[in-house]
């Protein structure tokens, strides 16, 4: 399930630019820049696409609520290349955003579009928060404590209680 | 559609026939017809002209379709199986061949029919695939009713001859009237008779095809016909496609059903790290949630 092209990014002022890579290669991603919101149209789909560039995609794929689901999740259908596609939408967690970057130079990236939810489709059976799809963004919420700053006091507390 | 009201004759000793419309078309629904009476109207039946559908004009068929509508002794009904169904049924990972879906539907015929209340005592229908096979699986399911399972049953039974004018009408005006999902400009409703060697069906599909999406969802997708329009478009490797599967089935007509896996070629191996990542090498937590380090764009 690779999502080509497109990186979750953390919001606010110090992230707005990432560098990735590290000793001689760095690889300057820029947040900022053109900003047009594909919230509702960001689709991960259960297969690769041979393409790349755009497509009459509104045309042609058109999901519908469906029933379903033990889960309670919303479910939609849709279908592609004469396959039976199940789907629901996820929303980013609240200080996340979904970028679309567009190569502008070997070692640059330019955001070319946002968007704040991935509807994700199976393959002829209902998504469940099973999902590894889902399931990914348990990273999210792991990061999140892993990566936040410590205080002096909550390091102390925490010396005392071992 | 069909007959909702159940007539006092039901409670009698019933025969029905069962035909299909719209088996070979590339394009369109499948539609499972049916048509019943009392065992003591089947001589009256038999003079009424029924004949098996596809030695009659279109025109026809209609009136008969619309004499037999009003005939108070004769109980009717349809299954239209939209094409968006048999693909796929006939493309998801355990994949349910046409015979399968053919035998699901008259037997969801009888079952309906029987719900209704009317005592079914015997059924005439055409075979498909092995006659023997098929009526051994009939009575299994529906015990209480003799099955009379023959090669062409609809010119030998006018009771399945009556049902073939249901099915082939029913199957025509869903043509007639289909209202296209898709909203592209140009599109056309020139399909044909939807067989893939009709030509005004070839030259539709030649200029319904899509670089990605293939064809509009009215297109049977699993028909072996597409493959030869799908040469040159986009290709789509399927995460749920197995990676040992190699050749393509064959379903009853002995033609090439499509594998969107065959349609290019990539090692098996490869082909997989193409479509999913994996996680591999890292703590289990990302390997379980199949999330790849990405070191470099």
């Amino acid at each position: 399930m690779k999502v080509f092209g497109k990186i979750l990014g953390r919001k606010g002022g110090k992230h707005r630019v990432w560098i990735v890579g590290g000793k001689m290669e760095k690889t300057i991603i820029d947040l900022k820049g053109k900003r047009e919101d594909l919230s509702g149209r960001v689709h991960q789909l259960p297969c690769c696409v041979k393409h790349n560039g755009p497509a009459t995609v509104s045309h042609y794929f058109k999901p519908k609520p469906s029933d379903g689901g033990d889960e309670g999740l919303p479910l939609q259908q849709a279908h592609f290349r004469g396959r039976l596609l199940q789907g629901t939408t996820l929303h980013l967690p609240h200080g996340y955003s979904g970028f679309v970057l567009a190569k502008t130079s070997p070692h640059k990236w330019q955001t070319s579009a946002t968007f704040h939810d991935i509807t994700y489709w199976n393959h002829h059976y209902a998504p469940s928060p099973n999902d590894d799809f889902s399931r990914a963004f348990h990273w999210l919420t792991l990061a999140q404590a892993l990566h936040n700053p410590v205080t002096p006091e909550e390091l102390a507390s925490s010396s005392a209680t071992l | 559609m069909g007959s909702r009201i159940v007539p006092q004759w039901a409670s009698k000793p019933c025969a029905m026939g069962i035909d299909e419309a719209g088996r070979g078309p590339v394009l369109g629904p499948m539609v499972y017809g049916c048509l019943y009476c009392a065992q003591s109207y089947l001589k009256t039946l038999a003079t009424l002209s029924f004949a098996d559908s596809k030695t009659l004009k279109e025109e026809k068929r209609e009136e008969l379709f619309e004499t037999l509508k009003t005939n108070d002794s004769i109980g009717w009904d349809v299954d239209v199986i939209d094409p968006r169904e048999l693909s796929a049924k006939m493309l998801k990972k355990n994949k349910i061949n046409l015979n399968e879906i053919s035998h699901s539907s008259a037997m969801g015929l009888i079952d309906r029919v029987l719900k209704m209340g009317v005592l079914l005592t015997e059924v005439y229908i055409d075979t498909v695939g092995d006659a023997g096979k098929y009526e051994a699986k009939l009575s299994n399911t529906f015990p209480s009713i003799k099955f009379v399972v023959a090669k062409k049953a609809d010119s030998l039974y006018p009771v399945v001859s009556g049902a073939s004018i249901v099915a082939k009408v029913t199957r025509d005006r869903a043509l007639r009237e289909w209202v296209l999902d898709e909203t592209a400009e140009n599109m056309q409703r020139n399909f044909g008779s939807g067989y893939p060697g009709d030509p005004q069906t070839k030259s539709w599909l030649e200029n319904h095809k899509h670089h990605i999406f293939g064809f509009p969802t009215l297109v049977r997708f699993s028909w072996g016909t597409c493959n030869t329009y799908f040469k040159d478009i986009a290709e789509v490797l399927w995460e749920s496609d197995n990676l040992d599967e190699d050749g393509a089935s064959n379903n009853s007509n002995g033609k090439r059903q499509l594998k969107l896996s065959n349609v290019g070629f990539t090692t098996s191996k490869k082909r997989s790290e193409e479509i999913e990542s994996s996680g591999k090498g890292r703590c289990r937590f990302f390997q379980a949630r199949k999330l790849e380090h990405l070191t470099h764009f």
